[in-house]
C-alpha cells in the first residue's frame, strides 16, 4: 500500500536556503502492505509527526523543507505532491480534534472530504451512514461537534479521514489528550479498521503499552534520519521508549520477548519472580489545607466542596476522568483560577490573596499548555530571564534544563523545541523558583519513557528536599512510578484518598500494565521485581 | 452549552433559517434607513433589528457581536451630535436648542470662524436624525451578521467565491479564540512572574499570536488533508465568456452607480442599468465557479421562514421607497 525509496526529508536551515545537515529522514525504505495496524514511535522529538506529514505531503507543503526521494502510495508516485492530491487515499488525524474541525456539525465536519473531492451525494449518504455506524456516531449526527467528548470528537475525525474512500489512515497521538476509556475506544475502532475493513493504520503513539499488543508491525523514527520496521518484538532494544511489558521481559530475559499482557501472563506463571513491596514515603509537614474549597461555571459544579490537606515530602497524584475537575481544582489551589467559595492555607497565607510575584513563591504550576510560558526568542534568554526571576545564580535553570532534556543548542528558539523539549524547559523554569509546593497539570502529555524517567528522577530529588508535589493526571505508569499518595476525583469530588497500590493494582479500574500481567497482590511497578 | 439548550428554536429561530435571508432582510433595512429622514422611522428601524436579534439568536458566538454594532452605533449618534454643537453655524432667528458662548477663530485668512455659540433645535434635530441614520445601517448589517451562521453561509456561496467565503469564515471564527487564549495566556503567565518593560507585552502577545497562526495553519492544514484546494478544468470558451461577463458586470454597475450619483431623478434608466448589472454578475459568478468541483451535500432550503423574513424586509424597503415612511 505505502512504499518509499530512499525518502529523504530535511528542514531548511535558518537562513531559509539551504537543507539543514540533519535530515529528520535519511535514505528511508520501507514497505507497509494494505490492512496492515503500524505503531510508529520513537524517542521525544525524534520526527514521528514530521515522517507522518510527508506520508501526505503535509510536509513539506505546511512545514517548510525539502523531500527527495520515492514515495509509492497505492501504486502512484506522489513525491512532492500537495496535500489535497493525497486525499482520496490518505486520511489524517491529529492530536487536538477540535482545532481541525472544518464544520461545528457532527455531520457537516463528517462529509466535508467528501464534498471536496465531488464524490456524488448517493455515495455520500452511504458512506456517511457506514462509517457513523461504524464508529458509533449514528446518534451524534446533527450534534455541534463542541459538545461532544474528546473520545467522540476523535472518532467525527477518524470518520471525517476516511469519508472519501482513503485506504490509509495516519493518526498522530490520536490518544494523548484521552482518558483511558476515550482512548481505548478509539484503540479498538482503530483495530476494526485494519482487520475487518482492510484500512492501512499508522498510529504515532507514546503510550505504547496498551498499543503493542495489537499492532501488526513497529516502525521506529530514530531520531538521527534512519527508520526502522520490524515485529513489535524486536523493536524495542532502544531503552528510551520501551514500555513496561518489554522492559519486564527484559528484565527476566524472556526469549522472544512478550508483546500482549495474555503472552506475559502466562510466561509470569511459568516462572514468577520476586518481588519487594513498594514503599511510599511517609507525609513531612503540612504544607497546604483546603476549606471547603469549590468551584463553579456558571450552574455547573466543577469542584464539589474539598477539604484537602497536602504534605511535604510527598508526591500525591491527582486522577479522574476527563472532565471531573482536576484541572478546575489544580488553578484554584493555585489562587488565580476561579474559586466560588473557600480558602487555601499555607505557610504563607492563602496564594488567592498574595501578589503575582509573592504567589509564584508559595505556589509554582505546570500549566497543561506549557508552552503558553514561553515568549522569548532564544533557549538562552529563556534560561537566562529565568535565572532573574528567581534570583538565582546565573546559569541555574540552565544546568537543571540540561539535566531533564539533554544537551540542546541554546540558540534554538523555544517554539522551535519539541512538546517533550517545551516542557522540560518549562519545568526547569518553574522548579528554579523553589516554592515549597508544585502542581503539575498533565506533565507527560508527549513524553516517551525516557523523559518520564527523567522526570520521575526529578520529582524525587523535589521530594527529598521535603517539597509538596501535586500531580494532576491520568498516565497511570508514570503514576505508579512516583506517586506516594492517590486522589481520584470524579465529577469534582474525591472518590479516593489512597496509597497507590489501592488504585494501581491488580484487578483495579486503573490498573497498571505490570499490575495486569502479574496479577499479584502489592506488584504494580517494574522497580518492585528483583530477579 | 448549545443551541438547543438556548430553548429559541421556534419558527424564525436563527438555527433553522437560511442565512441568505438574513443578509437580503438586513440589507433591505438598510436600505430603507438611508432612504428616510424621519427620526421615528429610524429609531424604529434600529430597535427592529435589535429586537429581531433578540428573539432569534442561537447561542453562538456571532450572536454576540450585535453588542459591538449597538455600541458602535450609539459612537455613530453621540459623535454626530457633538461635533454639530461644536462646528456650530449659529443662527439667532430660530428657537435655541442651547446658549453657548461663540468662540470665533481667525486664521488669518478667509473669514473667521465660529465654533459652539447658538445651537438651533433644528440643526441639533439635523444632526440626530444624521447620526441615527448611520447607526440604523450599522445595526441592519449587525443583525444580518448576528443571525447568520458563517459557516452555513460559506456552504450557500457559490463556487467561484469559496475561497475568499472560506478565508472570511476562518477569520470570524478567530476571534473568539483569540479572546480565550489571551486569557489562558494571561493567567499562565502569571505563573512565571512579572517581566519588565516591553517583555511584559510580548509575553502576551507573541504566545497569543503564536496560538492564533498555529491554529488557522492547523485548520489549513487538515482542510488541505481533507482536499480543500482541488481545482477542475475549464475551457478556453468559459474563461472567455467569465473575462467578458466580469467586464460587463463592472462597467453597468459603475455606470449605473454615476447616473443614480449625478441625476437621481431619472429613476428608470439607473435601476436599469443596476439590475441589468446585477444579471450579468450573476452570469460571472455561474460560469466561474464551474471551475470548482465540489459537491454540496447538505443543502440548506430555503423556508417558508426564509421567505417570511425577506418579505418583511422587501415590505419595509418598499414602503420607503415609495414614501410611505418619508
Amino acid at each position: 500500500m505505502i512504499e518509499t525509496r530512499n525518502l529523504c526529508f530535511s528542514y531548511l536551515n535558518s537562513d531559509g536556503k539551504q537543507k539543514s545537515e540533519n535530515p529528520q529522514l535519511n535514505r528511508v525504505n520501507l514497505k507497509i502492505s494494505a490492512g496492515e495496524f503500524v505503531l510508529v514511535c520513537g524517542p521525544t522529538g525524534s520526527g514521528k509527526s514530521t515522517f507522518l506529514k510527508t506520508l501526505n505531503g503535509l510536509a513539506p507543503s505546511f512545514t517548510g523543507g525539502v523531500i527527495t526521494g520515492e514515495l509509492l502510495i497505492d501504486g502512484r508516485n506522489l513525491i512532492g505532491s500537495e496535500p489535497y492530491e493525497f486525499s482520496h487515499l490518505v486520511g489524517y488525524v491529529n492530536q487536538q480534534p477540535e482545532g481541525a474541525f472544518v464544520a461545528d456539525i457532527v455531520l457537516d465536519e463528517i462529509v466535508y472530504g467528501a464534498e471536496q473531492l465531488a464524490v456524488n451525494k448517493e455515495k455520500i449518504a452511504k458512506d456517511v451512514d457506514r462509517l457513523s455506524k461504524l464508529m458509533g456516531l449514528d446518534m451524534l449526527l446533527d450534534k455541534p461537534v463542541a459538545t461532544l467528548s474528546g473520545g467522540q470528537q476523535q472518532r467525527v475525525a477518524i470518520a471525517a479521514a476516511l469519508i472519501a474512500g482513503a485506504k490509509v489512515l495516519l493518526l498522530d497521538e490520536p490518544t494523548s489528550a484521552l482518558d483511558l476509556q476515550g482512548a481505548s475506544e478509539v484503540l479498538n475502532l482503530l483495530r476494526q479498521l485494519s482487520q475487518e475493513e482492510g484500512v492501512t493504520v499508522l498510529l504515532a503513539e507514546h503510550r505504547i503499552s496498551r498499543v503493542i499488543g495489537v499492532v501488526d508491525s513497529v516502525i521506529v523514527v530514530h531520531g538521527d534520519g534512519s527508520v526502522t520496521q520490524g515485529k513489535p518484538a524486536e523493536q524495542f532494544n532502544d531503552s528510551r521508549f520501551a514500555p513496561p511489558i518489554i522492559e519486564l521481559g527484559q528484565k527476566l530475559g524472556w526469549k522472544p520477548l512478550a508483546i500482549t499482557n495474555q503472552e506475559a501472563n502466562s510466561l509470569w506463571r511459568q516462572a514468577p519472580a520476586k518481588y519487594s513491596e513498594k514503599l511510599v514515603n511517609p507525609p513531612g509537614e503540612l504544607a497546604l489545607k483546603t476549606s471547603a474549597l469549590e468551584v463553579r461555571f456558571g450552574s455547573v459544579i466543577a469542584v464539589q466542596p474539598t477539604e484537602l490537606n497536602l504534605y511535604g515530602n510527598q508526591i500525591t497524584a491527582l486522577m479522574g476522568e476527563n472532565g471531573s475537575g482536576k484541572t478546575s481544582l489544580c488553578w484554584a489551589i493555585q489562587g488565580s483560577g476561579p474559586r466560588y467559595e473557600g480558602t487555601v492555607n499555607t505557610l504563607s497565607g492563602d496564594p488567592k490573596e498574595l501578589s503575582v510575584q509573592d504567589r509564584i513563591g508559595v505556589v509554582t504550576m505546570v500549566p497543561q499548555r506549557a508552552s503558553d510560558l514561553l515568549f522569548l526568542h532564544s533557549l538562552a534568554d529563556e534560561l537566562q530571564e529565568s535565572d532573574i526571576f528567581a534570583k538565582v545564580p546565573s546559569g541555574t535553570t540552565a544546568t537543571l534544563f540540561q539535566k531533564l532534556a539533554g544537551r540542546i543548542d541554546t540558540s534554538t528558539h523555544p517554539r522551535d523545541l519539541s512538546a517533550g523539549q517545551q516542557l522540560a524547559l518549562v519545568l526547569s523554569l518553574q522548579l528554579v523558583k523553589n516554592a515549597p509546593v508544585l502542581i503539575l497539570d498533565e506533565p507527560t502529555r508527549g513524553l516517551d519513557y525516557s523523559a518520564k524517567r527523567a522526570l520521575a528522577a526529578q520529582l524525587n530529588a523535589l521530594r527529598s528536599s521535603d517539597r509538596c508535589v501535586l500531580l494532576a493526571t491520568h498516565d497511570i505508569e508514570f503514576v505508579a512510578m512516583v506517586a506516594d499518595r492517590v486522589l481520584v476525583l470524579k465529577e469534582g469530588q474525591i472518590v479516593a484518598d489512597t496509597i497507590p497500590v489501592n488504585v494501581l493494582g491488580a484487578g483495579c479500574e486503573l490498573a497498571s500494565q505490570i499490575s495486569e500481567i502479574t496479577n499479584e497482590p502489592g506488584l504494580f511497578t517494574i522497580e518492585q521485581v528483583t530477579n | 452549552m448549545t443551541a438547543q439548550t438556548n430553548n429559541h428554536l421556534h419558527f424564525l429561530s436563527a438555527s433553522r433559517t437560511h442565512p441568505g435571508a438574513w443578509w437580503i432582510s438586513g440589507i433591505c433595512l438598510a436600505l430603507s434607513a438611508s432612504l428616510s429622514s424621519n427620526l421615528w422611522v429610524l429609531l424604529s428601524i434600529s430597535a427592529l433589528a435589535m429586537l429581531v436579534v433578540w428573539v432569534c439568536r442561537e447561542d453562538a458566538p456571532w450572536s454576540k457581536s450585535i453588542k459591538f454594532y449597538l455600541l458602535l452605533g450609539s459612537i455613530v449618534v453621540t459623535l454626530r451630535v457633538i461635533f454639530r454643537i461644536v462646528f456650530n453655524l449659529a443662527d439667532s432667528k430660530t428657537d435655541a436648542f442651547l446658549n453657548l458662548p461663540s468662540i470665533s477663530i481667525n486664521l488669518g485668512f478667509g473669514n473667521s470662524f465660529h465654533l459652539l455659540g447658538n445651537v438651533s433645535n433644528l440643526s441639533i434635530q439635523a444632526a440626530l436624525v444624521d447620526g441615527c441614520r448611520l447607526a440604523a445601517i450599522i445595526l441592519s448589517i449587525g443583525m444580518a451578521n448576528s443571525l447568520a451562521n458563517p459557516r452555513k453561509l460559506l456552504r450557500a456561496t457559490p463556487g467561484a467565491l469559496y475561497e475568499i467565503a472560506t478565508a472570511i469564515s476562518i477569520a470570524i471564527n478567530l476571534a473568539p479564540q483569540i479572546i480565550s487564549s489571551l486569557k489562558q495566556v494571561r493567567r499562565a503567565r502569571g505563573l512565571r512572574g512579572h517581566s519588565k518593560g516591553t517583555k511584559s507585552l510580548t509575553g502576551i502577545v507573541i504566545p497569543v499570536l503564536e496560538d492564533a497562526i498555529e491554529q488557522s495553519m492547523q485548520l489549513a492544514a487538515s482542510m488541505s488533508a481533507r482536499g480543500f484546494g482541488r481545482k477542475g478544468k475549464r475551457t478556453r470558451f468559459q474563461m472567455l465568456v467569465a473575462r467578458l461577463s466580469t467586464f460587463l458586470t463592472l462597467t453597468l454597475l459603475t455606470v449605473g452607480i454615476a447616473l443614480l450619483l449625478f441625476s437621481p431623478t431619472d429613476q428608470f434608466i439607473y435601476l436599469a442599468v443596476i439590475l441589468s448589472g446585477l444579471v450579468f454578475a450573476g452570469i460571472t459568478l455561474k460560469v466561474s465557479s464551474t471551475k470548482s468541483t465540489r459537491t454540496n451535500f447538505i443543502v440548506q432550503r430555503w423556508q417558508l421562514a426564509d421567505a417570511v423574513v425577506i418579505v418583511t424586509g422587501g415590505l419595509i424597503l418598499f414602503s420607503a421607497f415609495t414614501g410611505v415612511l418619508a
